[in-house]
């Protein structure tokens, strides 16, 4: 998974925008956005794991933005442990894919924020909230909480590629937010599996907030 | 077992003094998850839960569930809106520093079943 290759298989797989939502950090957001520069439109973003251990995406404007965010977030992380089996390493790579460095913080684990402080956060940062994958029991607001929350609000919700597939996500259809799908792709093979139609003018971010907020969105 | 024998034989802290429960009948059933999707689908109506989820939603799931009580784990301590929405709803709420695992297992000790 490095940027030259994601934004290969994106383009490959007629993709006009991506979101790089790494767990907790956004360190790699700005090389793929290099690697695409011309070719694809690729939006920093993040999925964050709050404290109640449901994950939460963050889709910023800026680079510098999602930067804010991931600085915020890792203030409250652990480090990596060293163990003598380590975890797939968390590398840090430039628009060619070379490895420039490693994350420090163990971005696998969950965060001190809770949902609302972390919907806040990424409000105060311009970002857009979607509900990751609320049709899985795991790591979802209604897996870990049961119920949708009153006090945070969602730009979306997203349904899971098997969701998707099996059709069965009819009852999470949202009476006001927009619904979409994506690939949420850990590997190369995956990415463009699921993703989502906008009506759009152009595949730029306020272009995608404005269609999160009218709804002009469908499953492809 | 009386809610009251509960509280004293598990040395629970009660966090909602206001709510009376001398007069509910007696827990037969507890039930364990940190998952609020699970206590919906699978807590037992009466049964106390015992959960490290401190979220707001706890409260309102607990009442969907018709459970009796939530025994807080770790010393994990709910804010005080959630505190006020267990008192304004009846729900009595207890705080424990022993683990999830400790106290469901004095509380089986004490003949509580999952079912």
């Amino acid at each position: 998974m490095t940027p030259p290759a994601i934004v290969k298989e994106a383009i490959r797989r007629g993709l006009g925008m991506i979101a790089i939502c790494d767990h907790n950090s956004s360190g790699n957001a700005c090389a793929t956005q290099k690697a695409a520069e011309g070719m694809l439109t690729v939006i920093a973003g993040m999925e964050i794991t709050t404290a109640e251990e449901v994950h939460v995406l963050g889709l910023f404007p800026s680079v510098e933005a999602a930067s804010e965010v991931s600085d915020e977030i890792h203030a409250v992380l652990p480090d990596v442990e060293q163990r003598t089996t380590p975890l797939h390493d968390q590398l840090l790579m430039d628009e060619k894919g070379a490895v420039i460095g490693k994350e420090t913080k163990a971005l696998y684990g969950s965060t001190t924020f809770r949902l609302s402080e972390t919907a806040d956060l990424i409000r105060r940062h311009h970002g857009l909230v979607i509900a990751s994958h609320v049709d899985k029991p795991g790591f979802s607001v209604l897996g870990q909480l049961g119920l949708f929350p009153e006090d945070v609000s969602f730009d979306a919700l997203e349904i899971s590629i098997g969701g998707v597939r099996s059709r069965k996500y009819e009852r999470y259809i949202p009476p006001t937010e927009a619904m979409i799908t994506s690939s949420d792709s850990h590997f190369l093979c995956d990415i463009g599996s699921s993703c989502s139609v906008l009506l759009v003018l152009e595949p730029t971010f306020n272009e995608l907030a404005g269609a999160l907020r009218g709804r002009r969105c469908r499953f492809a | 077992m009386k809610l009251s024998d509960i509280e004293q034989k598990l040395h629970l802290q009660n966090i909602t003094p206001e709510i009376g429960f001398e007069k509910l009948s007696k827990v037969t059933k507890g039930h364990s998850s940190d998952l609020m999707s699970d206590v919906l689908a699978n807590a037992p109506g009466g049964s106390i839960l015992v959960t490290n989820q401190i979220h707001v939603n706890v409260i309102a799931v607990a009442l969907h569930a018709g459970l009796v009580a939530v025994i807080f784990s770790s010393g994990m301590t709910p804010e005080e809106r959630v505190r006020q929405k267990a008192v304004e709803e009846g729900l009595p709420l207890f705080v424990s520093e022993d683990s999830t695992f400790d106290i469901v297992g004095e509380l089986y000790k004490l003949g509580l079943r999952g079912h």
